[in-house]
């Protein structure tokens, strides 16, 4: 039951509702009153000549350091000439100032200073650069030109450089004006048009730490343009500093080694991934690229048969050729089809069906063990001991090594490679997966690639005897690690093999360079020209501390070719530290 | 659910309250004005909202006429179906909208967007209008139970978090209840308890929305740049005078002065360019209005009926204070929008609906017989 509402009694509550909702309009108009009669002459004045300005002072970029404190990339203060769009409309006024900076040896022309100036337009009180890194000996010439306009001001700037130039320009990447693209997609309204953004490289990857916090300058001009006084100012702030794992000194051995080959070293802790050296050949010079290049030169540079803007070290994927030894014989030892001292006998190749698989010694090795093969790089060895693992296991396994998955190296722009198997080729060819397939992938040829930063990591495993490290370049990040399933003691006993191969076999010309070197060669057959050689290893033997990958794209052999110079890497490192 | 029978054109073109519809004819034409002037700017003019606008204004005209045709009994009727529906689509933006400045409040098909708290709004009036007349909030037991129902809507709108949507909530919850019978002490009671609440409820604003907030009670400690907007906007509206500067003569606007001037600050270019005498029109226009509608609702002698009036009116009448007040710097920014005025569709669209059952309960003494609630 309820009791039934008073008509009347709503429609007392309904007028004295009513009178709320009169009383306040009326409030409004009082409020109108007041502002647009009273003190109208007053916000008049305000509006006609609206007289705060304001500018974005951006701040210096984070300093990045290598692992001794030597600078990879700085700062330096150079001038911008600022303006106002609201002080900038007329044609007249972009003809005038153009043919001001034209007269003093700086290019530019009406039509495109309008057009940046509509680029880094966001409202007219907010000022915009009219022209960029100049000096101040350019500055001091420019203002003390009469015609220099009362519109204009110069407002010093960071700009970014490189010390190391070429030698760290794939770690460190470079920064650049953002794009259309890059501002649209930003989450945090940080940007504006014009600003400076990391591109590349640890620049990228580490941008929210280095950017530091944009300043803010507001200021009141008379009613030609000229500042008054500041109405308010907010500091900009530094951005953070970065310090690298990477070693200049080692660095620079690693360019020497590199010197007028194409491909990679890369050289990292195998315990806690720290990344020491990490250079991709030939690599390129960042400066020109922050100081922002014509679209000639870029395309030279993108277009260049030497691919010198590729990060071959993370971003290059490649057949691992033997090397990949290491991921067949942990599945081998793992799933059991062998043991240690099951052989197989090579008479130089192997028949499967019609086809015919060489090893690379024609003449064959004979009997031979895992040991073995491993020390000789026998692949009739590992020819048939995969097909008796099947291409699932093999790949479960390349898996667990972290074969075709990104390594998590602080980085933007890492290839994963590529795994393969039944279902992505299945996918990608709409074939299904042959035996042959399986003997190409056991010896790393085929459809399987890797990246040289995987193929450190995967050999890693073998040195700290049994886990999978995440490489970093940033000293502040933890180091990360996981436990592979590979069983301790098939981890010693490819580590054992590793080391044989280099005492007694393949690898012998990664001797005697100082370091007793473990690790495994690689020629892995390239359809596009000579083959490329491999050799991945770590040192000293009995201890292992570094790990390094080495690949020489159409190198030859990788026994002759890339062992050398990875053993000259290692040693490079065990001395110096 | 029995529905009633619909209305006839007859029936409409006799109880269609003509002066109501004038106004808001004529808010809705000056809002157009107002929105192509906050589009010619410096660099460029730009007519496509303007356009959006007036294709969102024909269509918001059918769906007028098409509510007028139906009745405002069937749509109180549906109500707890249709108050349902917000909820859920309130609960489903929640679970998987993407943000738009820092809050989840937009679904989006393609180009067009909607706001499901809009359509929230008039689910709002119906479910309450229907609640409170049979259960009228006369006792504490059914006016918690009313506050239960309807602060789910409340919490659901804070969590996005749109605080602005939430206080038009709040107001047509308290105008209907206040209607409705809740006795003045309860009544006093709630305002209490939201003074209480503030300190706990600042804790859970985001930072943008407290800036907002503080920047409303002194504009020149602002520290990016959020007080100069209330500053900009004041010597926009101030500027304005006696006459105005004249249709797209108003420089606030035109040199970007003002941020979204469509939307949130369409007041002030409007206020600018068209004075003090262009402003009272529109809030002499916005009284109109009102008082048509709340004369629909003395005339009507359904209780339900006078619910909706009320709640119609009390949401439009506190975007209209909270749009100008803001305008002038008198009120926090919260980005409301002015009704009928504002550019953006779902907000038309629905300020629509919400007026078109109130003109609908304009209409309905012409069946000639009283449509008393009769519950079986």
């Amino acid at each position: 039951m309820y009791k039934a509402l008073d008509l009347f009694d709503i429609d007392q509550r309904l007028i004295y509702v009513r009178n709320i909702f009169i009383f306040s309009l009326s409030l409004l108009i009082i409020g109108l009153v007041y502002f647009q009669l009273v003190k109208a002459d007053e916000y008049v004045e305000l509006a006609s000549g609206n007289r705060l300005r304001m500018v974005r002072i951006l701040p210096p970029r984070g300093n990045i350091y290598d692992a001794s404190g030597v600078p990879l990339a700085v700062n330096v203060r150079t001038f911008d000439i600022k303006g106002y769009p609201m002080d900038l409309r007329k044609e007249e006024d972009f003809e005038r100032i153009s043919s001001l900076f034209v007269r003093h040896g700086i290019p530019m022309t009406p039509n495109g200073l309008k057009e940046s100036v509509e680029k880094q337009y966001v409202a007219p009180y907010r000022a915009v650069s009219v022209a960029t890194n100049l000096t101040l000996a350019q500055i001091a010439d420019l203002v003390m030109d009469s015609d220099f306009s009362e519109a204009l001001f110069p407002s010093p700037v960071w700009r970014r450089i490189y010390p190391g130039g070429a030698l760290v320009a794939h770690v460190i990447g470079y920064v650049g004006e953002i794009t259309r693209d890059e501002l649209e997609d930003q989450r945090d309204l940080y940007y504006q048009a014009g600003d400076i953004i990391g591109k590349n490289g640890v620049e990228a990857m580490y941008e929210e730490d280095l950017r530091g916090v944009v300043g803010d300058q507001v200021v009141e001009v008379d009613s030609r343009g000229r500042r008054l006084r500041d109405v308010n100012y907010n500091d900009p702030q530094k951005g953070e500093d970065v310090r690298l794992t990477l070693d200049l000194a080692a660095q620079r051995e690693a360019a020497r080694l590199m010197e007028g080959r194409r491909g990679a070293i890369v050289a990292m802790d195998v315990n806690d991934g720290s990344v020491l050296a990490f250079l991709s050949s030939p690599t390129f010079d960042p400066n020109p690229l922050t100081w922002g290049i014509s679209s000639k030169e870029w395309d030279a540079l993108r277009e260049d048969k030497d691919k010198p803007m590729m990060n071959r070290v993370i971003g290059g994927a490649y057949p691992p050729g033997s090397t990949f030894k290491v991921v067949t014989a942990s599945a081998v030892l793992m799933e059991k089809v062998a043991n240690t001292r099951s052989t197989v006998f090579c008479p130089g190749n192997f028949q499967l069906g019609p086809q015919t698989f060489r090893c690379w010694r024609r003449s064959g090795h004979g009997t031979e063990s895992l040991l073995g093969a491993f020390r000789d790089s026998c692949d009739v060895y590992f020819y048939q001991m995969s097909l008796k693992v099947g291409i699932d296991k093999l790949t479960e396994w390349g898996q667990e090594l972290g074969v075709g998955e990104r390594t998590g190296i602080d980085l933007p722009g890492e290839s994963r490679g590529v795994r393969a198997g039944r279902e992505w080729k299945r996918s990608r060819f709409g074939e299904s997966w042959y035996q042959g397939d399986t003997v190409n992938y056991s010896i790393g040829q085929g459809f399987l690639l890797m990246t040289p930063m995987q193929l450190a990591r995967v050999f890693a495993v073998f040195a700290n005897g049994g886990r999978l490290v995440t490489p970093r370049l940033n000293t502040d990040k933890t180091p990360e690690s996981k436990k592979v399933g590979v069983s301790r003691e098939n981890v010693d006993f490819i580590n054992k093999s590793l080391r044989e191969v280099v005492e007694r076999g393949t690898g012998r010309a990664a001797g005697g360079y100082g370091a007793a070197v473990a690790g495994k060669t690689g020629t892995a057959q390239n359809p596009h020209g000579d083959d490329h050689a491999w050799f991945v290893g770590y040192a000293p033997a009995s201890n292992p501390r570094y790990v390094a990958a080495v690949l020489v794209e159409g190198g030859g052999s990788g026994s002759s070719t890339a062992g050398p110079l990875a053993a000259q890497m290692l040693s490079y490192l065990l001395e110096h530290d | 659910m029995v529905f009633e029978s619909t209305y006839g054109w007859g029936e409409i073109r006799m109880g269609l309250d003509r002066i109501m519809l004038t106004a808001v004819l004529c808010l809705f034409a000056l809002g157009l004005i107002s929105i192509f002037s906050a589009g010619v700017g410096v660099m460029s003019s730009n007519a496509t909202n303007v356009l959006k606008q007036a294709v969102w204004g024909v269509f918001s005209a059918v769906v007028y006429v098409v509510i007028l045709r139906i009745g405002y009994q069937n749509f109180v009727r549906a109500g707890y179906w249709i108050y349902g529906g917000s909820i859920v689509m309130l609960v489903v933006l929640l679970l998987t909208g993407s943000a738009s400045r820092g809050a989840v409040s937009w679904f989006r098909i393609g180009s067009v967007g909607f706001q499901p708290s809009e359509l929230g709004k008039v689910a709002l009036i119906l479910a309450m209008s229907r609640f409170c007349s049979r259960y009228p909030p006369d006792t504490l037991k059914r006016l918690v139970i009313s506050l239960l129902i309807t602060g789910v809507s409340v919490g659901l709108i804070l969590l996005q978090p749109d605080l602005g949507s939430s206080l038009v909530y709040c107001a047509i919850i308290f105008a209907i209840l206040t209607v409705a019978g809740a006795p003045g002490k309860y009544l006093g009671g709630l305002v209490l308890a939201g003074v209480f609440a503030v300190p706990f409820f600042w804790q859970t604003l985001k930072e943008y929305q407290r800036l907002r907030l503080k920047v409303f009670l002194d504009p020149y400690i602002d520290p990016q740049g959020a007080g100069y907007n209330v500053i900009q906007s004041r010597i926009a509206v101030g500027s304005g005078g006696l006459w105005g500067k004249g249709f797209l003569r108003g420089t606030q606007g035109r040199l970007h002065f003002l941020p979204e001037p469509h939307t949130d600050f369409i007041f002030s270019v409007y206020a600018e360019e068209f004075g003090f005498i262009g402003a009272v029109i529109v809030i002499v226009l916005f009284s109109v209005l009102f008082w048509r509608i709340l004369r629909a609702a003395f005339r009507t002698k359904d209780i339900r009926a006078k619910l909706i009036c009320v709640g119609v009116v009390a949401w439009t009448w506190f975007q209209v204070m909270e749009s100008v007040a803001m305008s002038m710097g008198l009120a926090p920014i919260t980005g409301l929008p002015l009704p009928l005025f504002s550019y953006g569709g779902s907000s038309l669209l629905m300020t629509a609906v919400g007026l078109a059952l109130a003109q609908s309960v304009a209409i309905s003494p012409v069946r000639g017989k009283l449509t008393m609630v009769v519950s079986q």
